[in-house]
């Protein structure tokens, strides 16, 4: 017996994601992938290990991000969400650029809608993740991040340096479940 | 946030930034533990339980979503892939990622154990380009793997031009259950079984 598939089309050249596929949006099950990663190096490293990891993602894998937030500012912080949430399969979020800030209200977080439709269990500190590599991810272009909620929705705001008064904290950031 | 869009990019990645706290061995425990024994626990219970049917149904499935362009053939006693296009290293070629120095071990990294405990054994080969073949027969069968075109006809990505294209160089595995199983590289007077 024979089964073949045929891939999707060409890459988004004009995307204003760093990393383009041929596919308009990614596998959910990779989000599996995700929390267990977070686990595995929670388990091998600790809490410290992990946060270390998230800043190293966003500073090092995710360096484009960085290069094109400091080239377009806001603007290109906004590009960046929408096209990144609309390649994230089950996301449902509103991206506004306001005159001082982009303000994600994340109405339903794609990996924790996943995780929990598939009996996962989820790292209690997965929702720490977004603040670290953002955080990591604007910090060379002067761009910072706070998040609030989370374990499903949340509001992330992003400004140029200077503009928030509180630094984040962590506890406005929601244990996952 | 991390998506899934570009997963395979921060995948890779990771690997890498793996070996660097822990070296190889790191990297092993984490495709074992963290990927066969967690994230793809559901393959895991597929397969186990219903041998060549489970497999079926989730590459099926896997595969489907994440694209690509594959061949599956099926037999009362094997089950084979042939990978044409594979989405993941295909996204890491087309995005110029490459942190980790081998990325395609990961499959045989985490399916490696899945099939041992499953009672079965792998024949793969892969050439770095996003090619691959994969024969896989129950631990007790001792049948070698087939010769190309011999089982997938047309279908068999040995026998297609890109499977020796520039940049490719193949991996071998011979009944493996372990990324570490890699056969030595033939000597340049002995030819290569199965290509």
């Amino acid at each position: 017996m024979h089964r073949r598939s045929r891939p999707y089309g060409v890459p988004d050249s004009s995307s204003p994601l760093p990393y383009t596929d041929t596919k308009p949006v990614g596998a959910a099950d990779f989000y599996a992938a995700v929390n267990a990663t977070f686990r595995f190096i929670l388990g091998e490293q600790g809490l410290e290990g992990l946060r270390r990891y998230w800043l190293d993602l966003g500073r090092k894998y995710f360096a484009p991000v960085t290069r094109r937030w400091s080239e377009g500012g806001l603007q290109a912080v906004a590009e960046h969400w929408r096209a990144f949430f609309a390649a994230e399969p089950g996301a449902e979020v509103e991206v506004t650029r306001g005159a001082a800030e982009v303000v994600l209200e994340v109405r339903t977080c794609p990996a924790i809608a996943y995780l929990r439709a598939h009996g996962r269990e989820i790292v209690p500190c997965f929702c720490q993740h977004c603040h670290f590599v953002s955080a990591a991810m604007g910090e060379g272009a002067g761009i910072e991040v706070r998040v609030e909620g989370g374990n499903g929705s949340c509001t992330q705001r992003f400004a140029l340096a200077g503009h928030f008064v509180q630094p984040q904290q962590l506890e406005d950031i929601a244990t996952a479940s | 946030m991390i998506g899934i869009y570009d997963f395979c990019g921060h995948y890779e990645w990771t690997f890498q930034w793996l070996h660097e706290q822990g070296g190889h061995e790191l990297v092993r425990r984490y495709w074992d533990e963290a990927i066969h024994q967690d994230s793809q626990r559901h393959a895991d219970a597929l397969i186990t339980a219903k041998g060549f049917d489970g497999m079926d149904e989730y590459w099926g499935h896997t595969l489907g979503e994440e694209g690509g362009e594959w061949e599956v053939t099926r037999g009362d006693d094997v089950f084979r892939i042939d990978m044409h296009h594979c989405p993941s290293k295909g996204f890491l070629i087309r995005n110029g990622l490459k942190s980790h120095p081998d990325y395609c071990d990961h499959c045989l990294g985490w399916i490696g154990p899945l099939m041992k405990k499953a009672g079965f054994v792998v024949n793969h080969e892969h050439n770095h380009c996003g090619q691959c073949w994969w024969e896989i027969r129950r631990a007790e069968d001792a049948t070698p793997a087939s010769r190309p075109g011999e089982l997938s006809g047309d279908a068999d990505v040995r026998l297609h031009d890109d499977w020796t294209a520039t940049g490719s160089h193949l991996d071998s595995y011979e009944r493996a259950t372990d990324p570490d199983d890699k056969r030595p590289p033939p000597s340049a007077d002995e030819p290569a079984a199965g290509r």
